[in-house]
């Protein structure tokens, strides 16, 4: 059975990429708008990874993480951060956040998909 | 004389913080324009390159197909060669992929002017509102404390606006960024 993401991104175009390029690595993947719609989702159905951007309207990524961690369902959940975002203080407030790892746009397909293997096979 | 010195003042405070506040609004919109123009300019050679070769690898995947639809057996060698065409093709699109981000950082170094330019507005039409209060025959002091209150004002409105803004996009380029597993 295919192992499932959360795509949390406010840019549709980011979102299209990010589902283009993790679908045709086999993996199923499911859209959010932003982190209020990531965090709806993340209720509704307990995903394998969680992929936030950080600056989106309603809830950024850092607080969708902080929420997360709060479920008991997401607490060995993997999440990455995938933004344009990096400074050492913003990744510093992820990897509080319970982030577990940080991933600077632009993103190239082949190393993401990579990096998804490798947090979750 | 200490009346029309707080009158100078408050005036001169005023000038400073319309010019500061004005020019960093304009400074922070002018560095955003720049770097999003440097993207659009990458993101478009990135995309033109990327169509190019993906063009020209189709083709010669389409040559090497032919023989095989004309009823040639294949060889070890035609299906080495349709597989390294594949892999050309799956190359030249994964540039395009990280091309086509650029929309989103883009986007969001627009997001930020466009703020920009509203905050700009809005400081400019709190300096027009705050000054309309004041009559042509209002004394010093009722000068002097209109004055204040705009200046207090203007320094709020930065405030705010700092506070709301994102952080700006860094990258100059349309390179893959890096990445940092905890």
């Amino acid at each position: 059975m295919a192992k499932t993401i959360l795509a949390v991104d406010d840019s549709g175009s980011l979102r299209q990429m990010v589902v283009f390029s993790l679908r045709a690595a086999g993996y199923q993947v499911t859209e959010a708008v932003d982190g209020q719609d990531g965090l709806d989702k993340a209720k509704a159905q307990v995903f394998d990874l969680v992929l936030t951007d950080q600056n989106m309207p309603r809830m950024d990524g850092l607080t969708l993480i902080r929420s997360l961690r709060g479920l008991p369902t997401y607490q060995k959940v993997p999440i990455l951060m995938l933004t344009t975002e990096s400074s050492d203080e913003m990744k510093a407030k992820g990897r509080a956040a319970g982030a577990n790892g940080w991933l600077v746009k632009p993103f190239d397909p082949q190393r993401l998909t990579e990096v998804v293997k490798k947090v979750i096979g | 004389m200490t009346t029309e010195r707080h009158l100078g003042g408050q005036v001169k405070d005023l000038l400073s913080n319309l010019s500061g506040h004005g020019t960093q609004h304009l400074n922070e919109i002018e560095t955003d324009m720049v770097q999003t123009s440097l993207l659009l300019g990458e993101a478009i050679g990135k995309l033109g390159a990327s169509f190019m070769a993906i063009h020209e690898a189709v083709v010669a995947q389409r040559e090497a197909i032919e023989p095989l639809l004309s009823g040639t057996p294949p060889t070890p060698e035609m299906a080495e060669q349709l597989r390294a065409r594949q892999e050309e093709i799956g190359r030249h699109v994964s540039a395009a992929v990280t091309g086509l981000q650029f929309q989103d950082m883009t986007s969001q170094l627009i997001s930020r002017t466009v703020r920009r330019v509203v905050g700009l507005r809005d400081v400019l039409g709190g300096v027009a509102n705050g000054t309309s209060q004041l009559l042509s025959d209002s004394n010093a002091e009722e000068v002097i404390e209109t004055l204040a209150t705009l200046n207090k004002v203007l320094e709020e409105q930065s405030v705010k606006l700092e506070s709301a803004l994102w952080k700006a996009v860094c990258q100059t380029h349309m390179e893959s960024g890096d990445i940092e597993l905890f």
